[in-house]
């Protein structure tokens, strides 16, 4: 049930259980908006909270809430109306442990078994409220990550119930949880992608337009603290700048294909540009600013397509999304043709049977050349 | 209204290196407008205009550096691509091939490039261009004598220059009041005595 629940930490982008969230990582799914302190009658902000006042039967979170990471702060709302059911020999298994489901298993504190951290911790009756709701985690997998120690100090030090993570050394965070491989794997990988976006970044700060003659992320106005990648060469412009000289009118003397839409640099002509934040050093990097631009645009419906009721000028080479009301994406219909002349006619609306006599008419063409040696 | 930031920068990049250039920017006429400036270059050497000193105003248009810079000889040349009678200036980047990654100084060194290699073909001024292919010869002289008659004046003017200087007053003062009286030497003197 609670799987189907949005994480709230989830939500804000803040979640440290990953995949072993007993909450839903799925924004499909709804979030629970319901004020748990009102449901005690006690919510200090009143009108101004940012969930819902509203009371209801029974707190549908049986199992821990996510903020569960600092149990004495929400244990109340662990309390569990109807008897815990767990497996337990299934539970014992630590191979299987990360198919349990942690609700379950969390609300299992009323079990004789208790692992060997919480026997050391029962000493400090402070950590642990009085209704003594504190979930017993089965195998240390299932432990979270304690988020005052990823932070950087936590205030329980050795006594804490939660695991404290190996040191990221990126990212200096202690937030590596030593017994979830995947889940430190993610977030290597994570920090090593925010660290080159990073590093890249303090690259491109040193990078000039060679139109305005600034420092492109140095610019005045946030708008156009951004880059305009040609397509075809490797010069730097800001994105203002660019799209100011490609957009000048051919009124103004200048040629628009010889000059406008050519480098002003190099003269070299690119049919596009590409905003990006960061400027790229090798082509590799160039290539995935382009394609995910691309991307983000193909996810967009044309204005000028409009749904099929309109026509794009751009058609078939347009980078925005040509999709129907329901949802049918346009097909593409121009084919080139040998005409007799010699030149290439771009067809429209072709038929199967053009197709069919055109081949026909080939066959016949290799044969006679076939019969005439 | 134009880049106003980027053309202080390039005046300060311009000047920067103008012994070594051969050419400068100024305020015209010492103002403080910045859509009209002067431009100097110097003679390419080894050609008829070696030894002069050419002015060129430069008007910057409101959509500047999107659009080229109006750019007019002041000193009169002879030259096929630049008119003989008002100075106007025949050379494709000023036109339509104009680049935004162009400066006031780059087109000042392509300036001083058509001076060195004059493009008859494509005339500005028909009947030097016409001389230019017909009595090459003439051509060399008649350009010769004309930078010597107008180019050389700024020559002169360092001349009064040092010689007003002598006579004991400073050197930034003079250089201005000889500017505003375009360069007449017995105006200054006067001016200089007078304040």
């Amino acid at each position: 049930m609670s799987k189907r629940t949005l994480c709230k930490f989830f939500m804000h982008g803040a979640c440290l259980k990953g995949d072993y969230c007993e909450f839903s990582h799925d924004w499909r799914d709804q979030a629970n908006n319901i004020c748990t302190f009102y449901q005690k009658g006690v919510c200090s902000y009143g009108s101004r909270c940012r969930y819902e006042h509203v009371k209801v039967s029974r707190i549908q979170s049986s199992g821990p809430s996510s903020s569960n990471s600092h149990p004495h702060v929400t244990s109340e709302s662990h309390q569990v109306s109807h008897p815990p059911i767990v497996s337990l020999p299934r539970a014992y298994d630590p191979g299987l442990s990360t198919s349990v489901d942690v609700s379950t298993l969390s609300s299992a504190h009323g079990f004789p078994f208790t692992s060997a951290w919480t026997n050391n911790f029962d000493a400090d009756t402070s950590f642990i409220d009085e209704i003594g709701s504190y979930p017993a985690y089965v195998t240390d997998a299932d432990r979270p990550i304690c988020s005052f120690a990823a932070a950087g100090n936590c205030p329980h030090g050795e006594r804490c119930p939660h695991i404290h993570g190996d040191l990221c050394s990126i990212c200096g965070k202690h937030c590596l949880h030593p017994f979830r491989p995947d889940e430190r794997e993610d977030h290597i990988k994570m920090c090593q992608k925010n660290n080159k976006h990073l590093e890249s970044l303090k690259f491109s700060q040193e990078i000039e337009c060679s139109v305005c003659l600034d420092r492109v992320l140095s610019k005045s106005k946030p708008a156009e603290r951004k880059f305009g990648l040609l397509s075809e060469c490797d010069h730097p412009f800001c994105i203002s700048c660019i799209r100011n000289w490609r957009s000048n009118s051919p009124s103004s003397g200048m040629d628009v294909n010889s000059a406008l839409r050519a480098c002003p640099m190099c003269r070299k002509l690119s049919y596009f540009v590409i905003p990006s934040v960061i400027w790229y050093s090798t082509k590799e990097e160039k290539q995935e600013i382009v394609e995910s631009y691309k991307n983000k645009l193909k996810s967009i419906d044309c204005k000028y397509f409009d749904f099929g009721n309109g026509t794009c000028p751009f058609g078939s080479s347009c980078f925005y999304k040509h999709a129907y009301r329901d949802g049918r994406l346009e097909e593409v219909v121009l084919r080139h043709l040998d005409a007799e002349d010699g030149s290439t006619v771009i067809a429209k609306d072709i038929r199967f049977y053009i197709i069919c006599s055109l081949s026909i008419h080939l066959v016949y063409h290799e044969l006679y050349i076939a019969l005439a040696d | 209204m134009f880049d106003v930031s980027r053309v202080q920068k390039e005046l300060t990049e311009c000047n920067r290196d103008k012994a070594i250039s051969g050419v400068s920017i100024a305020l015209y006429e010492g103002g403080s407008d910045l859509s009209h400036l002067r431009g100097t270059i110097t003679g390419p050497v080894s050609t008829p205009y070696e030894g002069g000193t050419f002015l060129i105003d430069i008007q910057l248009p409101s959509g500047y550096p999107f659009e080229p810079p109006k750019m007019q000889f002041i000193t009169k040349v002879w030259h096929p691509n630049i008119s003989s009678q008002n100075g106007a200036i025949c050379l494709d980047i000023l036109k339509d091939q104009w680049s935004p990654a162009l400066t006031l100084k780059t087109a000042l060194v392509s300036l001083q490039a058509l001076l060195s290699a004059p493009e008859p073909d494509d005339p500005q001024d028909a009947v030097v261009a016409k001389q230019y292919l017909q009595e090459y010869p003439t051509f060399v002289a008649t350009a010769r004598y004309w930078t010597e008659a107008f180019a050389r004046t700024s020559v002169a003017i360092e001349e009064k220059v040092r010689r007003l200087v002598e006579m004991g007053f400073p050197e930034d003062l003079v250089k201005s009041t000889l500017d505003s009286v375009n360069g007449d030497e017995n105006l200054a003197l006067e001016k200089l005595c007078s304040s």
